[in-house]
């Protein structure tokens, strides 16, 4: 358990892209599909180049963090990826990590107001 | 229309192929420094050069995934991928993050540290045989590995401020200030080899002007390697 604990914390912080590739794949999703919805959520501010989206899926899959859903057999050929338990738990580690900074960050009003 | 370029600097050929598409001619093909054009509208594809794993082919999952993204895949030359993407259809950058730059150059970078030890053997192998009684060719070939190390050296050197500048801005690391090889000593060693390779043979065979060609290619050697030596001292 402790070595595991360990491992998730090697992996963390995500990098942003990492992290709304991860969030996009939560339901079945694919190269383009992803860089739509994180654009989306992001309003725009984060686009993601496809040598950027590329590389990601690719460590990410190695890592097992992500694998792929479905490859469509019929000519329109596309790769959905799903993530896995494994990057549910990388997802979490990090969110925790974020929630922390968040309350931390809180500090700063905290000692105007005093 | 075809055109020939050495290009060793992957962001100025990429900017080149973008100003040649921006004048309405496209890339088809490539091969060994010969660029083919057609015709196309003036700015019709934005070009992109990505560096991959794979020696004159690309995997199965780099070519559909491009595919999916609406880009096409020119041509593919050592591990040297050129694509493009038509204008129409957005903005195309390859790496959007700091982090996937990182890993980019560092590829790029790799490459050609494996290119230059490889060509260092190279030059080693053609001393010895020159030493050993080889012949002019080992010196003139000698000359030519030389200045390619030195190209090679520039350009590792270049992806090397890329890739501080990269790591500055994540937090990582501080800018250095590299001092890059002048391409006058590279053309400077060319010279020299190509004044050697006119042997005195040759001078008696064919007469007095590859005499005075052969100086001419010492004089002009001595010159760009001084040139070159203090351009390369002197900048920053």
């Amino acid at each position: 358990m402790r070595e595991k604990q360990d491992n998730l914390q090697k992996n963390i912080p995500l990098t942003e892209a990492l992290f709304y590739i991860l969030l996009s794949v939560r339901k079945p999703n694919h190269g383009y599909g992803i860089i739509q919805e994180v654009e989306k959520m992001t309003q725009g501010r984060v686009v993601l180049g496809p040598g950027t989206l590329y590389g990601a899926i690719q460590s990410m899959a190695a890592k097992e963090w992500i694998q792929i859903y479905s490859e469509a057999t019929d000519s329109r050929k596309k790769k959905e990826y799903i993530i896995t338990d494994l990057g549910r738990e990388v997802f979490a580690e990090e969110r925790k990590r974020l929630e922390e900074l968040l309350r931390n960050a809180a500090m700063m009003e905290g000692e105007e107001n005093d | 229309m075809t055109k020939f370029r050495l290009f060793f600097n992957k962001d100025e050929e990429t900017k080149w192929l973008n100003e040649m598409a921006g004048d309405g001619y496209a890339l088809t093909g490539f091969a060994a420094g010969v660029y083919v054009f057609e015709r196309c509208q003036p700015g019709e594809y934005i070009y992109q050069i990505d560096i991959t794993e794979g020696m004159f082919r690309v995997n199965s999952d780099y070519r559909d995934f491009m595919k999916e993204a609406g880009i096409e895949i020119i041509s593919m030359w050592g591990m040297w991928v050129i694509l493009r993407k038509k204008a129409a259809e957005g903005e195309f950058v390859l790496y959007t993050d700091v982090e996937s730059s990182i890993v980019h150059y560092k590829k790029i970078k790799k490459m050609f540290m494996i290119a230059m030890v490889l060509e260092c053997v190279c030059l080693l192998m053609e001393l010895i045989a020159f030493i050993g009684g080889g012949g002019i060719l080992a010196l003139v070939f000698s000359f030519f590995l030389a200045a390619m190390i030195i190209v090679f050296i520039k350009e590792i050197m270049r992806v090397s401020d890329i890739l501080d500048e990269l790591k500055e801005r994540i937090g990582e690391g501080l800018r250095r200030n590299r001092k890059l090889p002048s391409l006058f000593i590279p053309v400077g060693l060319l010279m020299n080899g190509l004044g050697i390779a006119i042997t005195v043979e040759a001078i008696d065979r064919y007469g007095a002007p590859f005499g005075v060609l052969k100086g001419f290619c010492h004089i002009i050697a001595i010159v760009c390697m001084a040139i070159g030596i203090v351009h390369t001292v002197r900048q920053g």
